[in-house]
């Protein structure tokens, strides 16, 4: 049984899980730190609990606190969202042992999932293809420079050195030529043992040219696991994914259908239970490679659900409670493509940007679905990810979703923070992208020097034009978008009353 | 009416005049919508609409899909155009007179050019009028907040 979902996350997706929790008939609570009180979610839940401490180790990272929380408010389940909790085996079976429902794996799946090498061993156990490479289970650092050297010319070049826990690109090297390959072993390590506190890494051979394409798996109690076909996510800065869509434009059924079954085996090969993503490269020649399983919710899960019809966060909360899932056979419809909104600026290596979001208007329409975790009015302050929302469109077509799309930014107004809108809007423009053959190098290779944005002189006349007369007729002054409320209206009347007759 | 504006090029003066409802610059026109946007007709024929937003000092703005950050740069001196008198935005030189003492203008009309920074700046009748006094020629210096010419405006 699930009644009261506590949600252990913020921004975007606590408030997707609490919508849902509000549409399923369950009670939610929000937890959240104090530069968080005014925050969309917050308003979402039915309850809302302020952690104490500052920091986010202090609040949103604090298990014992979030227990306290659960306890004190009566949670019967918990949700992690992504980030933060979501892949801590030790809090998933924490939260078990006090009694709530994790909304996820089991604590052993996302153990064996979460270690980088252990997935490996386990993905080629269960027959599922991983990247050509080699394990090195060595922890000593001598030991493994001789191993890693010895790997590296049964590997080939150029290969990726990953680390074991790694996450992020953090412990991971690109490696080119046999002359750097010890250089970049060593600072892969010392970065990994910084970031981890596990030195251990890994090679891969590099696969340029390939693209991230993913498979959604939902897994139920009741012996059913399966797929909900791909997203593809080749699109990639700083290795964030900025742009997603399902279908992949180049996928044909015969590869669907086996990376499908690769998919299921490998979420089966560890019990899974949930809603959980395998990620693949999916080389030019037709060839896929396990690269790892993410056991949480996707950032990314909207297009699936937009393509399929399936509610994902739906048929988390339905699993958690021991339900069968309620999808039937699926098929898929349309396209789908996701944007993610940040509040940074594209012109300068993509640098976090903060400030007031004075205006935010988000498009509407036919197919337009906006994912946010802000408001106007709010403030984008330095304290959390520079994510603000999820754009999502569906159209028929992948050529009308993009059509779709490319009306959606144009239409998309936010003012008062600097977010990448016209970067997204111009990669909808990208040859690349309009054909369908997007790389997980595409960002790197078009905009090795950075990127700019393609502006006719003559709109920046019109935006110079419309400053300057904002400013002479003073409209400034007169329409006040974002009015602080008044913190000193007073003694409360004692004649406020709300008289209302009935007949 | 006169302001400057920061762009990542650098600092750009812009002078805007207003007839009727209509604003102008050059060749490009402007109105105030009821909810505050701003409907810009620009000289290409094109027309959309801009959203507008200050924050502190600079005007944000969206037109046509871009969004533009421009920080308004203080004038030193006097307000020029509301009083009959356009001054001098900056220190510079005087490059050209385009108009004589008595002639009509229609409000937009270029009246006069300075160079100040290595840049043209253009004097632009504010409303339509008739010149009353020019008081520079071409090649003369001129400092911030001089009055360069007076006109005045016409009744409707």
């Amino acid at each position: 049984m699930v009644s009261k979902v506590l949600v252990a996350n913020r921004g975007e997706i606590a408030c997707r899980i609490l919508r849902a929790c509000r549409e399923a008939g369950l009670a939610s609570v929000a937890i959240y730190a104090a530069n968080d009180a005014k925050s969309f979610f917050v308003e979402l839940a039915d309850e809302a609990i302020a952690l104490e401490g500052d920091s986010i180790a202090e609040t949103y990272l604090n298990q014992r606190q979030i227990l306290e929380v659960a306890e004190l408010t009566g949670a019967d389940a918990l949700h992690p969202g992504f980030g933060f909790l979501s892949e801590r085996a030790d809090f998933a079976r924490a939260v078990s042992q006090a009694g709530i429902q994790w909304i996820g794996p089991s604590p052993s799946a996302i153990e064996r999932m979460g270690d980088k090498m252990t997935a490996r061993i386990t993905m080629r156990d269960a027959g599922v293809p991983v990247i050509p490479g080699e394990e090195i289970e060595t922890e000593d650092e001598d030991e493994a420079l001789i191993a890693i050297e010895q790997a590296s010319t049964r590997v080939g070049y150029p290969l990726l050195l990953k680390a074991s826990s790694g996450g992020g690109g953090k412990g991971m090297r690109a490696v080119e030529r046999p002359e750097d390959l010890l250089e970049a072993a060593r600072s892969a390590r010392r970065e990994a043992l910084a970031a981890f506190g596990d030195g251990r890494v890994y090679l891969e051979r590099l696969l340029t040219g390939s693209k991230h394409v993913e498979i959604q798996i939902l897994a139920d109690r009741h012996g059913r696991t399966i797929h909900l076909g791909e997203r593809e996510c080749s699109v990639q800065r700083r290795h964030q994914k900025v742009f997603e869509e399902a279908p992949c434009a180049t996928m044909t059924e015969e590869i669907r259908s086996s990376m499908g079954k690769a998919a299921v085996a490998a979420a089966m090969a560890v019990n899974y239970e949930g809603a959980g993503t395998v990620e693949f490269l999916l080389a030019p020649s037709g060839e896929f490679f396990f690269l790892e399983m993410n056991t949480r919710i996707q950032v990314e899960h909207p297009v699936t659900e937009l393509v399929t019809g399936v509610d994902i966060v739906r048929e988390q909360l339905r699993i958690a409670a021991g339900e069968p899932m309620s999808c039937g056979e699926l098929h898929i419809r349309g396209h789908a493509i996701e944007v993610r909104l940040y509040a940074e600026d594209a012109t300068q290596n993509f640098l976090p940007a903060i400030g007031p979001l004075t205006v935010f208007q988000p498009p509407e329409g036919p197919g337009i679905r906006l994912d946010t975790g802000v408001r106007q009015g709010d403030e984008v302050t330095p304290n959390y990810d520079p994510m603000l929302a999820k754009l999502i469109v569906w159209a028929p077509s992948r050529d009308e979703a993009l059509q779709r799309m490319r009306r959606a930014l144009d239409e998309f107004v936010v003012l008062g923070t600097t977010t990448n809108l016209r970067f997204l809007r111009e990669l909808c423009d990208v040859p690349d992208v309009v054909d369908g053959s997007t790389d997980t190098t595409m960002i790197d290779r078009l905009w090795p020097e950075g990127w700019t944005p393609t502006l006719p002189i003559e709109f920046e006349d019109g935006a110079l034009m419309a400053a300057a007369v904002a400013e002479s007729a003073g409209l400034h002054r007169k329409a006040s978008v974002s009015a602080t409320p008044n913190e000193h209206s007073g003694p409360v009347s004692p004649f406020m009353t709300l008289n209302r007759r009935y007949p | 009416m006169q302001h400057q504006f920061r762009t990542p090029e650098g600092p750009v003066e812009v002078t805007v005049a207003k007839q009727g409802d209509v604003w102008h610059l050059g060749e490009h026109r402007a109105t105030v919508e009821p909810d505050g946007r701003l409907r810009i007709q620009l000289a290409s024929g094109g027309s959309a609409l801009a959203t507008v937003a200050k924050v502190d000092d600079t005007w944000w703005i969206h037109f046509e899909g871009h969004t533009f950050c421009l920080e308004r740069i203080e004038p030193g001196a006097s307000q020029s155009g509301e009083e009959g008198g356009l001054t001098a935005p900056m220190p510079g030189k005087v490059l050209d007179v385009l108009v004589q003492v008595g002639q009509i203008v229609e409000a937009g009309q270029t009246l006069m050019i300075l160079e100040a920074m290595k840049m043209e700046h253009r004097i632009l009748a504010s409303t339509s009028g008739h010149i009353t006094g020019i008081h520079f020629t071409a090649g003369e210096q001129v400092q911030q907040g001089s009055v360069l010419l007076e006109m005045t405006e016409d009744e409707d």
